[in-house]
């Protein structure tokens, strides 16, 4: 029944998509009125909503005829993880991709954008949408039913059901990835759309921005899972998953720098395109089993179209913006030391980083035609090329700030404080302790980019001109470096041991050690666990005791870790149980030091809150006097043919026409 | 003011070679406290998804790690135990393997990006002059329009008709077989095995059995078990196999053999049976040898 009621659901979604893309198309092409397409988005974003509805609803009753939740629901499981099993599995995530992205094409809809640009805009969202759909529906659909029908499900996959930010995550994430696809539709529209589309890099900042910030909580948070859940201890591993999402992010963070500069139109539309096409690659690597991660969703026959579209994709975003004019000559030399210099020189080493975390997450893919083995690309790769790239930019964006000043020595004095705090961090910390040339340089790197910073600051605070706008930039700017701290420490300092203690033995990590109080075995309905009690000394002072757990699930057949994690300032203790001997008398337990790694979610929040800060202001900010609207033509179609008349077509931020 | 600018500048230049000199002293070895740990850190888990031997807690990655401390304890040094690894499993056994072949677009690909994306910067920063041209405000005639209105719909339509049709024409393609664990692991054991570490190498052929239900594998496993003196447990695993295959030749010498120490009775007919299952098998000499009424001494 609910079955029946969510194919229905897929189904008029589906038909809803391709009408709403034609009805876009007829308001691009004939000016026809766009109330009824947004009406037809409407729709859409309605049939998406229901279709998650009726599958949570036949989650929580537990209705094992539908598929989706045969096989990964579970009367064991809690109510909490019940509902997020929603995105646990492929089937299902996408039918949270079609909500959020139904929601953007509801978002962009309804607002009034320069009408040929937006119509053409909203065409290829509906047409990204439409194919999601259609995937959904044809290839993917949750709803299928299955006899005979299962009595119970065997939840989600166990990992999935540790920890409260499976919550938060996935949704995060898309709503990153996915708010993408706006500043990528109108990329694609401004060349259709002839006049009207000059200005579309400042329309198209604001969604950029908060798409931005949701990527960089998205993969925060993802990070901040793996390294409560996965119980390695880490919290990256270069894994296809993890690189799939910091692909866009590089890419999108250039797009949002090369934008501050005038100019550049090829620079933002080919960033801006490829951003959503590195959301839409990451999608057909992570969700068709093209690559084995540890967590990739299983095979599926997505994996041909997807790449289908994502080449279609390609070649459309290449023919529709490869084209283009010349931009013209300005007046006189750019400096070689200039802000907008340095930005572009960023812009290139993000994408080079991009280049390098692309190629090493294809290779096992290209190798295995090529040369008949699958390739492994391991961690040491990316330390010795992304990470030396991550240290320049780190540099450069320490630099760039303090250009904005006209005179050339008045900016190289504003540099002399804070190399002197990078050199003398790297002679200090170097001689005190060695943690190796890469984490060194990105201490001294992160401490010349605070330093700088905190001048910054200042200047903002007393300065002669207020400038709140920078205050964004700013908190970013430091939650980065914070970030290369956090990384840098946890990987120089981060000490860890495993053996196996009789109980009343010890283990010793540094000035931490732990001592085996006991092994307690609970069982429970889903899953049985056994804890080791450990007693937690620091320095000589005792501690609190701590449980870390080995959960089995027998509906999976599948054993997790739940690492036991004491929180500290300047660092974690990080214990798991690897194993239990048989009498109860023993456990297997490592135990990690890592150091600084509070650092890396404080840096995490900070740049994604100045991602949002940044995307409150931009949206606020109004858009200069030539295109903005009269009140009554927001959200209406009726001034909409009227508004094309009167107005005179917006100057562009982004052309070169208005340079 | 000058001589404050060269005040700035020489406590700048003090710092940097300061910085320098930490530079240099943090180059230099770390001096990995754990010898196994560094080696076992560049070997790759097969039985694993991205985790290095070091840290994977698969029984294969212990087994690795006890032959990664086995060869050190033997006096070889970090090279040669790669090599060893790299001679038996192949080069894909290490986390780094040498950058030929294929993995050269590893450099190629990054770099060509960085140079493409180093003249796009400077074709921005010095655009050419004079070729400007202001855009032509684009008015496509009515029937271009309606054209383009036809080309488009039969393409959405045509793009929602493409998705349903390769559903259905589609099979959900073949899984590319990963690194077989089971492989490594029996390679693992037979190596185990040549060194005389049965109790090892019995664990081996344990997990590659969970992992692949084999009777020829259950008799390496009751061989290994044997030699290591858990004769129950090769009793055990021999009759399990001769349970299926009532005559299977090694089934009968394990089980005898396995045996021989509790129930010389029934050990004497199990081999007997071996005998006259399998008279040309090599072992058979042996056993002929062991069961002859008047046996030599030193018989085993």
């Amino acid at each position: 029944m609910l079955g029946d009621l969510g194919t229905a659901s897929l189904a008029a979604g589906l038909a809803s998509a391709t009408l709403t893309a034609l009805l876009w198309l007829r308001v691009a092409l004939f000016d026809a009125p766009a109330r009824i397409a947004r009406l037809g988005t409407a729709a859409t974003l309605a049939a998406a909503a229901v279709a998650c509805a009726l599958l949570e609803a036949a989650l929580l009753r537990h209705d094992f005829s539908v598929r989706f939740v045969a096989e990964n629901g579970g009367r064991h499981v809690p109510l909490y993880y019940t509902l997020t099993s929603l995105w646990s599995a492929l089937d299902g995530s996408l039918l949270l991709w079609l909500l959020v992205l139904g929601g953007y094409a509801a978002l962009l809809a309804r607002r009034a954008y320069p009408a040929r640009l937006h119509a053409y805009a909203m065409v290829v969202v509906s047409v990204v949408m439409l194919f999601f759909f259609a995937l959904s529906s044809f290839a993917a659909n949750p709803f299928r039913p299955v006899s005979p029908v299962p009595t119970d499900g065997p939840g989600p996959n166990p990992l999935l059901q540790q920890h409260p930010a499976m919550g938060v995550h996935p949704p995060l994430l898309y709503a990153g990835y996915l708010g993408l696809v706006v500043p990528f539709a109108f990329a694609l529209a401004a060349p259709l759309a002839g006049r009207d589309g000059a200005g579309w890099v400042r329309l198209a900042r604001p969604w950029a921005l908060a798409a931005w910030a949701a990527l960089t909580g998205g993969i925060g948070l993802g990070a901040w899972w793996s390294y409560a859940v996965l119980g390695w201890g880490g919290y990256w591993a270069w894994d296809p998953v993890e690189n799939a999402s910091l692909l866009p992010w590089l890419t999108a963070t250039a797009f949002l720098h090369t934008t501050l500069v005038r100019g550049r139109v090829a620079w933002h539309s080919a960033l801006a395109c490829a951003s959503f096409l590195l959301v839409l690659l990451g999608t057909f690597l992570t969700r068709s089993g093209a690559v084995a991660s540890v967590h990739a969703f299983t095979d599926s026959p997505l994996g041909p179209m997807l790449l289908g579209f994502v080449l279609l994709a390609v070649a459309v975003s290449t023919v529709l913006t490869g084209r283009r004019d010349p931009e013209p000559a300005r007046a006189g030399r750019p400096r070689a030391l200039s802000r907008p210099t340095l930005v572009l020189v960023n812009g290139v080493l993000l994408v080079a980083i991009a280049a390098v975390v692309l190629i090493g997450t294809i290779l096992p893919l290209l190798s295995a035609p090529l040369n008949g083995t699958r390739a492994s690309v391991g961690p040491g790769y990316y330390q010795r090329t992304a990470v030396p790239l991550a240290v320049v930019v780190l540099l450069v964006m320490g630099v760039a700030p303090a250009l904005r000043v006209r005179d050339r020595s008045a900016a190289l004095r504003r540099l002399a404080v804070p190399a002197g705090a990078g050199l003398g961090t790297v002679a200090l910390v170097g001689l005190l302790s060695r943690p190796g040339p890469a984490a060194l340089t990105a201490f001294g790197a992160a401490a010349f980019v605070l330093t700088g910073l905190a001048g910054d600051a200042l200047h903002l605070r007393t300065g002669p001109r207020r400038r709140p706008g920078r205050l964004a930039g700013l908190v970013a700017h430091a939650g980065l470096a914070l970030v290369a701290v956090g990384v840098a420490g946890s990987s120089a300092y981060g000490r860890d041991d495993e053996r196996t203690l009789r109980v009343g033995e010890t283990l010793r990590v540094g000035d931490v050690s732990v001592r085996l109080v006991g092994v307690d075995r609970t069982g429970g309905s889903g899953s049985m666990a056994v804890r080791a009690r450990l007693a937690l000394t620091t320095s000589g002072r005792a501690g609190p005791t701590i449980t870390p757990a080995l959960r089995y699930h027998p509906a999976r057949d599948t054993a997790v870790t739940v690492p036991a994690i004491g929180t500290g300032p300047l660092r974690d203790t990080y214990v798991t149980l690897i194993a239990v001997g048989e009498d109860s008398g023993s456990a297997t337990v490592r135990l990690a030091v890592n150091p600084l790694v509070g650092l890396l979610w404080a840096g995490g929040a900070l740049t994604a809150a100045g991602g949002l800060l940044a995307a409150a202001r931009s949206a606020r900010r109004p858009r200069g006097r030539a295109d903005r609207l009269p009140p009554t033509a927001a959200g209406t179609g009726a001034g909409r043919s009227a508004s094309r008349a009167d107005r005179p077509a917006p100057k562009a931020v982004g052309s070169g026409a208005s340079t | 003011m000058r001589w404050r600018r060269v005040l700035v500048a020489l406590m700048l230049v003090a710092l940097a070679a300061a910085a320098g000199a930490g530079l240099a002293r943090s180059a230099g070895d770390r001096g990995r406290p754990d010898p196994v740990r560094a080696v076992a850190a560049e070997l790759r888990c097969p039985a694993c998804q991205g985790e290095s031997v070091a840290d994977s807690r698969s029984p294969i990655a212990v087994a690795m790690r006890q032959v990664v401390a086995d060869q050190l304890a033997q006096g070889r040094d970090r090279d040669e135990i790669r090599r060893w690894f790299v001679q038996r499993y192949g080069a894909d056994v290490l986390t780094d393997p040498p950058d030929r072949g294929v993995r050269l677009l590893l450099w190629g690909v990054p770099a060509l990006a960085l140079l493409a994306g180093a003249y796009a910067a400077v074709r921005t920063l010095r655009p050419r002059a004079g070729r400007a041209r202001p855009a032509a405000p684009r008015t496509p005639g009515a029937r271009a329009t309606r054209r383009a209105w036809r080309v488009a719909s039969v393409g959405v339509v045509g793009l929602v008709a493409s998705v349903a049709v390769v559903t259905y024409r589609l099979d959900p393609p073949a899984r590319p077989a990963p690194a077989d664990p089971v492989a490594v692991a029996l390679q693992l054991a037979h190596d185990l095995e040549t060194q005389d570490r049965y109790d090892a190498a019995a664990q081996m052929y344990q997990e590659a059995l969970r992992e692949r239900p084999d009777d020829a594998v259950r008799l390496r496993l009751a061989f290994a078990l044997l030699r290591s003196g858990d004769s129950d447990g090769a009793q055990r695993t021999a009759r399990e196999v001769l349970g299926r295959e009532p005559n299977s030749p090694d089934g009968l010498l394990v089980l005898g053999l396995a045996q021989r120490t509790s129930q010389p009775v029934e050990a004497e007919r199990s081999l007997r049976r071996f005998l006259a299952v399998a008279p040309a098998h090599p072992a058979a000499a042996e056993i002929r040898r062991l069961l002859s009424p008047d046996p030599a001494p030193n018989g085993r």
